[in-house]
C-alpha cells in the first residue's frame, strides 16, 4: 500500500523546523514505526526517532499522530492510508525536543525517581521465613499501575504539566501508587506525605488525557485518585485540594446539595476567602454566590446522611473503595457493555474505526505438518 | 415526547440557575418530557469518589434508584461531571452483580427504593445531537445563529474516559459542531476544544488552572469567534467567571462570552430572556445577542 506522512522536523542546534512529506510503499500489515523504518532505509537517513522492540514492550516509540500520543509500533497504517488521509507526525509534548521526534527525556526520569520507585524494607517477615505470598485481590490494586513501560505518552498529553511544567505528572504518580499500594512496601505513609507536596496529587486537573492516551491501560488518573483517597483515609488531608474533596462530603450529608459559598473557605482558609471578597463580590451581582441560609436542602436528605454512616462503618477504605469498581469497569471497552458482538461495536454510528487485522482477507495460513527436510 | 428523568445536579440548581430554566424551557422543543427528581443529592464531582469512594458510589446509586422508579430508561445530565459520576456508578453496579447487592441492601435499609431496573445516564448533548432528538432541534431553532462564529468548548469529562462515555471519538468530536451548524451558526475549529478548563484545581491550584483556562479562550478568540458554547456549568463558571482573574493574571482583557448549550439551542429557537436569563452571566453576552439583532 502507498503510506503518506507529514513528519515535523526538527533541528535544535539551529531551531530550525520544518514539514517534510514522504511518500513511501509499504506492507499492508505495516506499523508506523515499520513506516518510519522505511522512510530511514529507502527515502532519509537523516529522519531521526526513537525504537528498540517493536513489540509494545520497551515504550522508546512514543510520538504524536496527528496531536495524539501513540507508539508507533502499535499504530497500524492500514485504515489511515485506504482513506487517503495523510497524518501529521511530531515529537511528543510537555518534553524539549532533541531532533526531530526523539525528545529529552531527562525531565521525564527526574520526577520518575523521584518517587523512589522500589520496594523499600519494613515489612514483617513472614513467619515461617518462606517468601512473602500476596493473595490476587491484594494484588489487583496495582494490577494496572505495574503494566507501565515508561514511554511517556501519558506525560505528552497532560493538561497540568502543559500550565505547570513542575507537575509531578501522571506517569510518576501512577508507578508511586503501584509502590504505594504494594503490602511488601514499608514506607507508604511517608511517600503518601511527599505525594501530597505543593506539585503532587492535588495538581491534578482531572482532564483523563493521561488515561485515554496510555497504550498499556495503566490508567493514571485511576491511579491518582487512589493515591489521595489511601492519602484521606490516613488522615494526609492538609492540601486545600484534600479540604475541597471532604467539603462536598461534609454538603452531601448535610444538605445533599454542593454548599457553593462555603466551599472557598473551607478549602483555602478564611483569609485568602477576605483577600477575594471582591472578586465574590462581582459574582454575587450576577447571583453566582447563592446565599448559604437558608441553605437548599435535598428532600429526604437524612437517607443521604445514613447512607455515609453506613459506608464509613462497613464499606472498603482508600484505594480498596476505588478498586471495588474495578471489576466492573475493566469489561467495558469503549461503551463495550458486553452484549454486543465487536464486529458489531466498529458498526455502530460514529463508532471507533476497526483496526487493521494482520492477515485478514489474505490466504488462510498454510501450516506445515512436519518441519521441512534439510 | 420522550419521558425522561431530569438531574440538574448542584450548580443548576444554584449558581447556574439559567442553565436550568434554559433547559427546562427547552426541553418540550427536542422532545423530551423532564420528569424532575427531588430527592436525589450532589453525585460527588469526582470529589467524593476520592474522599469517600464506597459513600460516593451508594449516593450516586441512590440517583439512579429514584430515576429507576420513575419507570423511566434515560437519566438526563446537563453536566460533564454530573454525566460521569453517575455513568461510571452506574457501569460498576450493572456489571457486578455482588456490588449492586450489596448497595441495593443499603439503599433499602435507610428508606431508598432498591436500584432493580437499569436506566442509562446520557447527557442533554447527546440526546439532541441524533436521532429524533437533533430532527425536532433543526424543526425548531427556526429563529438561527446566521452570521454568528461559536466555537464549541466540549470540556474534558464528556469526551473521556472514552471506555465509560463513548458517545464520540474523543479527539474528533462532532456533536456540537453538528448542532451549531444545525442552529445556522458557524461553528469554530480550535485545537483546545478537547482540553481542561481547569475548574477541578481552580481553588486549590489556581495558577496551574488559569494556565489551562487561557488556552480556549485565546484560541476562540484569536479564531474570530463571537462566543464559547459548553455542555458543562462547571467549564461555564470558570470560562465566564474567572476570566475577569485571566485579566488580572495576563493583563489580557477577551471578553468572550460563554454559552450553556441549552442557552445556545434556545437563543436559535427563540426563547426568551426570562428562560435564557443571560443577565446571570458575569461576561456580557449583549454583543452576540446585538449581532443577532433580536
Amino acid at each position: 500500500m502507498q503510506v503518506g506522512l507529514k513528519v515535523w522536523r526538527f533541528n535544535s542546534r539551529t531551531g530550525e523546523r520544518e514539514l517534510q512529506e514522504y511518500e513511501i510503499a509499504a506492507p499492508e500489515e505495516a506499523t508506523l514505526l515499520d513506516c518510519l523504518d522505511i522512510v530511514k532505509d529507502q527515502h532519509d537517513g537523516t529522519l531521526a526517532y526513537r525504537k528498540s522492540c517493536r513489540m509494545m514492550i520497551c515504550g522508546s516509540c512514543g510520538m504524536r499522530m496527528d496531536g495524539a500520543a501513540v507508539l508507533a509500533c502499535k499504530t497500524r497504517m492500514y485504515d489511515i492510508a485506504q482513506a487517503g488521509h495523510v497524518p501529521v507526525i511530531s515529537a511528543m509534548g510537555n518534553l524539549p525536543i532533541v531532533k526531530d521526534l526523539v525528545v529529552d527525556m531527562e525531565p521525564f526520569w527526574e520526577k520518575f525517581r523521584s518517587v523512589d520507585p522500589f520496594l523499600q524494607p519494613g515489612y514483617e517477615e513472614p513467619p515461617d521465613g518462606k517468601e512473602y505470598r500476596i493473595d490476587q485481590p491484594r494484588m489487583n490494586v496495582i494490577h494496572k499501575e505495574a503494566l507501565c513501560i515508561n514511554c511517556g505518552c501519558c506525560v505528552s498529553e497532560c493538561n497540568s504539566m502543559e500550565a505547570d511544567p513542575n507537575f509531578l505528572g501522571p506517569q510518576a504518580l501512577a508507578k508511586a501508587m503501584r509502590f504505594v499500594g504494594d503490602p511488601r512496601d514499608g514506607n507508604k505513609i511517608a511517600r503518601l506525605e511527599k505525594l501530597n507536596g505543593e506539585h503532587g496529587i492535588w495538581e491534578c486537573t482531572r482532564c483523563y488525557m493521561c488515561t485515554e492516551r496510555c497504550p498499556k491501560g495503566v490508567d493514571p488518573r485511576d491511579a491518582i485518585a487512589k493515591l489521595g483517597a489511601e492519602s484521606m483515609y490516613e488522615g494526609i488531608d492538609r492540601d486545600m485540594g484534600a479540604k475541597h474533596a471532604n467539603w462536598f462530603v461534609v454538603s452531601a450529608k448535610t444538605t445533599g446539595w454542593l454548599r457553593e459559598t462555603e466551599l472557598v473557605p473551607k478549602t483555602q482558609g478564611i483569609i485568602s476567602a477576605i483577600k477575594q471578597t471582591r472578586f465574590a463580590l462581582d459574582l454575587a451581582r450576577k447571583g453566582k454566590v447563592p446565599p448559604p441560609f437558608p441553605p437548599h436542602v435535598a428532600k429526604n436528605v437524612k437517607e443521604s446522611r445514613r447512607l455515609y454512616e453506613l459506608t464509613t462503618q462497613q464499606g472498603p477504605k482508600g484505594y480498596m473503595g476505588i478498586v471495588q469498581g474495578e471489576h466492573a469497569l475493566s469489561r467495558l471497552a469503549h461503551g463495550h457493555t458486553g452484549e454486543e458482538t465487536l464486529a458489531e461495536i466498529y458498526e455502530r454510528p460514529g463508532a471507533f474505526k476497526r483496526p487493521f487485522i494482520a492477515g485478514e482477507e489474505l490466504e488462510a495460513p498454510v501450516f506445515l505438518e512436519k518441519p521441512p527436510e534439510r | 415526547m420522550k419521558r425522561v428523568a431530569y438531574y440538574k445536579g448542584c450548580l443548576a440548581s444554584l449558581s447556574a440557575k439559567e442553565l436550568d430554566s434554559a433547559t427546562q424551557a427547552l426541553a418540550p422543543k427536542v422532545g423530551l418530557e423532564l420528569v424532575e427528581l427531588e430527592s436525589v443529592t450532589c453525585c460527588g464531582a469526582g470529589d467524593i469518589h476520592e474522599a469517600e469512594p464506597d459513600y460516593y458510589l451508594h449516593l450516586n446509586a441512590r440517583i439512579l434508584a429514584y430515576a429507576a422508579a420513575e419507570n423511566v430508561d434515560i437519566l438526563l445530565t446537563v453536566c460533564n461531571v454530573c454525566t460521569l459520576n453517575l455513568r461510571q456508578a452506574n457501569f460498576m453496579l450493572t456489571g457486578d452483580a455482588d456490588l449492586r447487592a450489596r448497595v441495593n441492601e443499603n439503599l433499602v435499609s435507610v428508606g431508598v427504593p432498591a436500584y432493580e431496573k437499569d436506566v442509562d445516564v446520557r447527557h442533554l448533548l447527546w440526546e439532541i445531537a441524533e436521532g429524533e432528538g437533533y430532527e425536532l432541534l433543526k424543526q425548531s431553532a427556526h429563529r438561527g445563529l446566521k452570521g454568528i462564529k461559536i466555537a464549541p468548548f466540549y470540556g474534558c469529562q464528556i469526551l473521556r474516559p472514552s471506555k465509560i462515555q463513548g458517545f464520540e471519538d474523543p479527539d474528533r468530536p462532532w456533536s456540537l459542531e453538528r448542532i451549531i451548524e444545525a442552529c445556522g451558526g458557524e461553528a469554530i475549529d480550535y485545537p483546545a476544544k478537547i482540553k481542561c478548563c481547569g475548574f477541578p484545581i481552580i481553588q486549590a491550584r489556581e495558577e496551574t488552572a488559569l494556565g489551562e483556562l487561557i488556552q480556549p479562550i485565546e484560541q476562540a478568540y484569536e479564531a474570530g469567534a463571537d462566543a464559547i458554547v459548553t455542555p458543562c456549568p462547571l467549564c461555564h463558571l470558570s470560562l465566564d467567571a474567572w476570566q475577569s482573574k485571566l485579566k488580572k493574571a495576563t493583563g489580557r482583557d477577551f471578553n468572550m462570552p460563554i454559552l450553556h448549550l441549552s442557552q445556545l439551542v434556545g437563543v436559535a429557537a427563540g426563547l426568551e430572556e426570562s428562560e435564557l436569563k443571560f443577565k446571570r452571566h458575569v461576561v456580557s453576552v449583549d454583543p452576540v445577542i446585538e449581532k443577532l439583532q433580536i
